[in-house]
């Protein structure tokens, strides 16, 4: 169970989310007794999510504004992983963790997408835990919204 | 993906693939056609589909009138300037190094298109200068990312008039410009040259538009190169696109396929060969054969939707290895006019999937256009 304290304080902790948690605080559960989430809570949640994808969608296409303002080297060669997954294509998210081959180990999208800056990009590996690699997840995910989930899968 | 797509596919099977119409009989599929043959002879078991030949990417035509031969193609380098990277300069080399050593050589190379990746002086110069080494007769048609930065003022420079017609050995073959008539969406936004070729160079981009097209005045050109041959002698026609549609969202088409195929309609061996999709293709459109040729830079993944029912896909690419899935082709035209292409892809004996799981589509996929940049469908010019 998660109480209200700890669900604002995993708000807090994330950089991205200040106008969900000020919402939240606003609007959100204040009492024991948990009002049901209303349809403007979602919108802000869905706000957040999607503005995350808008910035990994930019980060995806080499947008060198984006990749500054987020503190990130995604390469150093010209490319960008869109180059070999236009639209996200071809990133298979909803296959990991798998066993990945080109690396030789089970591995995470997270790993997957590091192992792709490093390689082909020749780019700066980031932190898995960076606004960056949230952004890009949130992004290839969403861009395969529809797929179906194939853990394994290689 | 979208009803408007979903349209113009339904369209484009009505009008171009109408049933009973295929290409002309004696443009036989051979060993090395790519064809998918189970869809063509009926159903065939999956060790058939599958079990299928080595292959090379090169191109074999010939003439019953007149000596078989063969010619090479190369396309879609994408080179950067060296200060940047040099991963698709050896690439280059190496395809011109394997074209040189062709035995009995080449009659010629088509180069088709995308030599530079951002359309710069010194990208197109060093394209130049890789090709020198390779001394039979070169013909070259330009990519979208050759022309966008100074609207083909350098290309122009180097290799002159972008269309182009001549025949060979009973052969007429037919270069066509099908990027230079991109609709103009940097002058409202004043947009810089590199701004414009930014967004040209995009594959999954939507702000340069449906901007692959042959356009009218060329299609009457092209009427006019073919109004003296003879219906039933051979065309091979070079784009850099597809002449049909494959998938727009990625401009993997021509806007004005319609056009196209009303003009090559009479003509019963038409064989088009095309760059720009960076993967193995094969489509029969009317009684036009469709070829698409590998990329010496990188190789794109299948569209997730629209992929000809007849091609038989490329194998799964290593993303390890920048010398998997790509390399050049050649074309061998033999003397019942077969046209015949051979893939060759580096470090591959297998070019084609042998089994499901070589496939990229192994792990089925649905994918949704952008949120950054999306202005799909477009508004047509
Ligand atoms: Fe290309
Ligand atoms: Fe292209």
């Amino acid at each position: 169970m998660i109480n209200t304290s700890t669900f604002l304080c995993i708000l807090r902790r994330s950089t991205v989310a200040g106008a969900v948690v000020a919402a939240a605080v606003v609007v959100g559960p204040a009492s024991a007794n948990k009002d049901p989430v209303t349809p403007k809570q979602l919108k802000l949640y869905q706000e957040a999510f999607m503005e995350e994808v808008r910035k990994g969608d930019l980060l995806f296409h080499g947008d060198a504004a984006m990749a500054e303002q987020l503190g990130v080297k995604l390469s150093t060669t010209g490319w960008a992983c869109a180059m070999c997954h236009p639209m996200a294509s071809d990133t298979h998210p909803h296959a990991f963790p798998k066993f990945q081959q080109s690396m030789a180990k089970f591995a995470t999208l997270r790993d997957m997408i590091n192992w792709c800056i490093e390689k082909p990009n020749q780019g700066e590996k980031i932190d898995p835990e960076s606004e960056a690699m949230k952004a890009l997840e949130a992004y290839i995910t969403w861009s395969n919204t529809g797929s179906v989930l194939v853990p394994g899968k290689y | 993906m979208s009803d408007e797509l979903d349209r113009i596919r339904r369209e484009m099977h009505a009008v171009l693939q109408q049933p009973g119409v295929r290409p002309d009989d004696s443009l036989q599929i051979t060993r090395r056609t790519f064809i998918h043959r189970s869809l063509l002879f009926g159903a065939a078991s999956v060790g058939q589909t599958f079990a299928w030949w080595p292959l090379l990417n090169t191109i074999d035509v010939a003439h019953a009138a007149e000596a078989p031969f063969k010619f090479a193609w190369i396309s879609d380098t994408h080179l950067y300037p060296r200060s940047l990277n040099t991963r698709f300069v050896d690439k280059v080399v190496r395809a011109v190094q394997e074209v040189q050593a062709m035995d009995p050589p080449a009659d010629f190379l088509i180069f088709g298109g995308d030599l530079a990746q951002l359309g710069k002086i010194e990208e197109l110069e060093l394209g130049v200068e890789l090709l020198k080494d390779l001394k039979i007769k070169k013909y070259y048609i330009p990519g979208e990312h050759d022309w966008y930065l100074d609207m083909g003022k350098k290309w122009g420079e180097l290799f002159g008039q972008p269309n182009w017609t001549f025949d060979h050995k009973g052969v007429r073959f037919i270069g066509l410009d099908t990027v230079s008539r991109g609709p103009d969406y940097w002058t409202a936004k004043k947009m810089t040259p590199e701004e414009r070729m930014g967004h040209m160079a995009t594959l999954d981009g939507t702000v340069a538009g449906a901007w692959a097209g042959v356009g009218r005045e060329q299609l009457d050109w092209m009427q006019k190169t073919l109004a003296d041959w003879d219906k039933s002698k051979p065309i091979v026609i070079f784009s850099h696109n597809p002449l049909y549609e494959y998938y727009p969202p990625w401009n993997f088409w021509v806007r004005d396929w319609r056009e196209v195929n009303d003009v090559l309609k009479p003509y019963t061996k038409v064989t088009n060969i095309h760059g720009h999709v960076h993967q193995v293709l094969y489509n029969e459109i009317g009684s036009m054969r469709s070829i698409g040729m590998l990329a010496t830079s990188w190789p794109w993944p299948y569209a997730p939707e629209g992929v000809p029912k007849l091609t038989k896909p490329m194998i799964r690419v290593d993303p390890g290895d920048p010398f998997d899935g790509v390399g050049w082709g050649t074309v061998n035209v033999n003397a019942d006019d077969k046209v015949d292409v051979e893939y060759i892809m580096w470090g591959r004996k297998e070019v084609f999937v042998q089994s499901p799981e070589d496939h990229d589509k192994s792990i089925e996929e649905v994918i949704r256009p952008r949120i950054a940049d999306n202005q799909y469908p477009w508004e047509n010019p």
